[in-house]
């Protein structure tokens, strides 16, 4: 803890200085007295406890300081029980050679008189902390007593003090040996501070910084004040990266510390940062070992640096456009914890507590110096700088969100229903658990939607997706900003975590009516996603629902029926073929009325099962292998009855087909299946029925409709309506020859989109409330909605594609 | 086309980062994620392909 008067003719002073510190360097301002009357403004508050750690700190920072400059590498604090501290390093020991000009030791000199530092000397190249730079004596001056202990040059000095006066002058009172270094010792003065009891955390953590930040120097703190007594050992190696590991000790860090090490002019920069996955800053700044708890120019030179490399990269990697974002200072800051150090001579603040760095060359020069590192660091690593980056993006896109969601909610006016004309056909009920909101796709709908409606009660929201062409032979559709905005205006709920409020909801029926074809259903899977992600609350409550306006029209005469999906038009059909029907079966027996409807339904049931077997073999050959048992698994291992039941497949086979194009042959091999063959005028036709589709799910349920299926068709029937007959050698003939009859006298309509409706129809099929139905919302079916969401919102365009065109019939069947 | 639905596994996983979901925050994982998703459907970035030929897809029956 030398305070560092350097006295030229001390020949052990500078064995590592470049520089010579004469004595002559040394300005004396006197004034103890003036530190008594006014501590406040040398060792700060002398209330609130601040002013009395600082009395630690300040004879710490000596020790400290000598460390820095390459002596010694130990300071050991101990809180003594009757309240006084002890404080001693290693260092080379205050010199104690007599000053020229005070005719007192130097280490006297340093003691009491203010400002006696060597750290005042700019021409000194050295770096020192010191928080107020007035060094030990104030310290000394605000002591009931002090005493101060001295090993230099083999000696051992002692010299005490009482509220800063000297009792005598240094002495010699032993020998020292190679032992060097200083050792303070003193009781704070009660007559000037409050309250004298020193908290342990406090210094501890002062302790610590500095010895993150000087990584050569170990520091211990010792509480002897009670009967149990506590010691802290401090001593990181690594420096600033250990510090900021640290402090994210119960954080999860996006990547491993990143590390710039690097010195310019005067100037040395020591500086650690990661993002982690909190979103809170942590951004430390220290100068000479000094937190600026305000910042200051290096901090500023820091953050200048941050945001133009995040910005470039974000913008270069193109994320930030993807996201559509700009990029604000906060939000590259979101989970950063940094911490940076700098270490130069005569550092300048705005005031005596070092809280702010106002050395203006240090904000281009930390600037220059972190922009160069960080870059490299972004181009090295690209890996972690895109999590950086998205994570960057992120809190942007959140802020912004937060921003929107707060004005569409609450400013007056945006969210004014009176200020949507032409797009809310607002209902006359007030009452919104009788009120109904129509949400319909497409303005010629909403026309239509807007004549045909109860306008008591029932509100209508056209709603248009916004087509955008995305590249030339590919469309995207979507929910414009504006129709958002529209719709989160119609809910009246208000939008956001914040500001949502299901109970502002201003109908408690909201019906989502699409088109059924496929651009329908991706309108709808939006809508659905929309709700469930942003106000799920109108899920759990049961308000959403989907509308289920017909498919079909069908007329038969003068009658008109609707008919929502394929599966009521086949069954309206079937209804209708199966009057005045007769199914004779070969051995005579006549089926017709409800047997022959539950026979038509078994046969619809096994289509059903037969249609995804038919991907790779014909259907003739499953039907008749499915009525022949042969899709039995236990078969595949039966030698006697495997080989059988090929034959007989075989000769199911001919009996389909006219006399020249008979021949198919069938052979079974253990374990594999059967394989059926056919040389027709030169060439064969080979199909293999195989162990994968025996063992199907849908084989396995055939196989237990065998059976039945041989009651009915073990030979062809005959279906007979009036004077019509109709050969039928299985299941699938069945169904089609009903419905075909069905068919007959009856003009069926398609409707491609709920546009092709007048508002009468668009009434008595989906707005009526005696006629239509809905379908409610349920999580379950919201999260399906979310499964298509995801694959539809994919960045990949294949698959989505490829998804688009296999499973159109399951996105508009989520609702079912 | 009965219950044809692709019945997807059930784990709970927020739409933005694949954390797991909070109930709190359904179906997200924070409210950080919630904001980002608001975001998207401000920003128009959730798009669906439109079908620029609805004839063009295979129809049943």
């Amino acid at each position: 803890m030398s305070t560092e008067p350097m006295i030229p003719n001390d020949p052990h002073a500078s064995a590592n200085g470049a520089e010579e510190y004469g004595a002559g360097s040394i300005q004396v301002l006197r004034g103890l007295e003036a530190v008594r009357k006014r501590p406040g403004m040398y060792i700060g508050d002398t209330d609130d406890g601040s002013g009395l750690h600082r009395m630690i700190y300040e004879a710490v920072d000596n020790a400290v300081d000598e460390i820095m400059n390459g002596f010694g590498d130990r300071c050991d604090v101990v809180l003594n029980a009757d309240g006084s501290v002890l404080v001693t390093d290693n260092g080379r020991g205050i010199p104690v050679d007599i000053h020229p000009e005070e005719g007192i030791s130097a280490a006297e000199v340093a003691l009491t008189k203010l400002h006696a530092g060597g750290k005042f000397e700019q021409n000194s190249n050295r770096i020192s902390s010191g928080l107020h730079g007035v060094g030990i004596s104030v310290v000394n001056a605000l002591s009931e007593w002090l005493e101060l202990r001295i090993w230099r040059h083999g000696k051992e000095h002692f010299m005490r003090f009482r509220h800063g006066e000297p009792e005598a002058p240094l002495a010699v009172v032993g020998e020292s040996g190679d032992r060097t270094g200083t050792q303070v010792m003193f009781l704070p003065s009660k007559g000037t501070f409050s309250h004298t009891e020193f908290d342990f955390d406090t210094v501890e953590h002062r302790l610590r910084e500095l010895a993150f930040l000087n990584w050569r120097a170990t520091l211990t703190l010792k509480d002897e004040r009670h009967a149990e007594s506590r010691e802290a050992v401090l001593h990181y190696e690594g420096g600033v990266q250990a510090f900021v590991q640290w402090l994210d000790r119960s954080k999860e860090a996006l990547h491993a510390p990143i590390q710039i090490s690097a010195e310019r002019d005067v100037v040395r920069l020591e500086l650690s940062m990661e993002w982690t996955d909190s979103y809170h800053e942590t951004c430390l700044c220290f100068t000479n070992n000094v937190p600026q708890k305000d910042g200051g120019t290096h901090l500023a030179g820091f953050r200048a640096a941050l945001t133009r490399t995040v910005n470039a990269y974000a913008n270069d990697s193109g994320i930030a456009k993807k996201e559509k974002v700009n990029l604000a200072g906060d939000d590259m800051r979101e989970g950063l914890t940094c911490v940076l150090s700098i270490k130069m001579p005569d550092p300048k603040f705005s005031s005596q507590a070092k809280e702010k760095l106002v050395s203006s060359e240090v904000r281009p020069l930390v600037e220059n110096l972190v922009g160069e590192k960080l870059a490299e660091w972004f181009e090295e690593h690209p890996a972690e700088a895109r999590k950086v980056v998205t994570k960057v993006v992120e809190a942007a896109a959140a802020r912004e969100a937060a921003r929107k969601a707060r004005e569409l909610t609450r400013r007056k006016g945006v969210l004014d229903i009176a200020t949507l004309p032409g797009k809310l056909a607002d209902c006359q009920e007030r009452d919104p658990a009788l009120s109904e909101l129509f949400i319909v796709e497409g303005d010629s709908a909403g026309g239509s939607a807007k004549q045909g409606r109860n306008r008591a009660n029932q509100a209508i929201l056209p709603l248009k997706g916004k087509i955008l062409n995305v590249e030339r032979a590919r469309f995207d559709k979507m929910l414009s900003s504006a129709e958002i905005g529209t719709l989160i205006a119609a809910m009246g709920t208000g939008i956001g975590r914040e500001d949502f409020n299901v109970d502002k909801a201003r109908y408690h029926k909201i019906i989502i009516m699409t088109d059924a074809d496929v651009d329908g259903s991706h309108i709808r899977t939006l809508l659905l996603t929309f709700f469930y992600r942003q106000m799920p609350a109108l899920i759990e409550r049961g308000y959403l629902y989907i509308a289920q306006p017909p498919l079909y029209r069908a007329k038969r005469g003068q009658s008109e029926v609707y008919l929502k999906d394929d599966r009521a038009l086949e069954e309206y059909l079937i209804d209708g073929g199966l009057s005045d029907a007769v199914l004779r079966l070969a051995d005579g027996v006549q089926v017709a009325s409800i047997d022959l409807r539950a026979l038509v339904e078994q046969a619809r049931a096994v289509r059903n099962l037969l249609t995804p077997l038919t991907r790779r073999l014909p259907l003739k050959l499953v039907e008749q292998a499915a009525i022949a048992d042969a899709l039995d698994s236990t078969l595949l291992t039966d030698p006697v009855r495997g080989p059988a039941i090929a034959q007989g497949l075989a000769s199911r086979l001919d009996a389909l087909e006219t006399s020249l194009e008979r021949g198919w042959t069938g052979t079974w091999v253990e374990g594999d299946g059967y394989t059926f063959a056919r040389t027709l005028r030169g060439v064969t036709e080979t199909h293999h029925l195989d162990s994968a589709v025996i063992r199907s799910a849908e084989a396995r349920r055939l196989h237990d409709l065998a059976p039945r299926l041989r009651e009915t068709f073990d030979r062809a029937a005959t279906l007979q309506v009036k004077e019509r007959e109709t050969v039928l050698s299985g299941p699938v003939a069945l169904v089609s020859a009903v419905m075909e009859q069905g068919r007959r006298g009856i003009a069926i309509q398609r409707y491609k989109g709920l546009g092709e409706m007048n508002p009468e129809q668009l009434w008595e099929t989906t707005l009526d409330p005696q006629a239509r139905s809905l379908l409610q919302v349920k999580v379950a079916q919201a999260d399906d909605a979310e499964q298509v969401f995801s694959t539809l919102m994919g960045d990949v365009v294949e698959p989505r594609r490829d998804f688009i065109q296999t499973n159109a019939l399951k996105v508009s069947n989520l609702d079912v | 086309m009965t219950s044809d639905v692709t019945t997807g596994e059930k784990t709970p996983a927020c739409p933005i980062c694949g954390k797991p979901a909070e109930a709190k925050y359904t179906p997200f994982c924070s409210p950080r994620c919630a904001d980002v998703d608001l975001h998207r459907w401000l920003n128009e970035s959730y798009r669906a392909p439109a079908v620029e030929d609805p004839e063009g897809l295979p129809e049943e029956d």
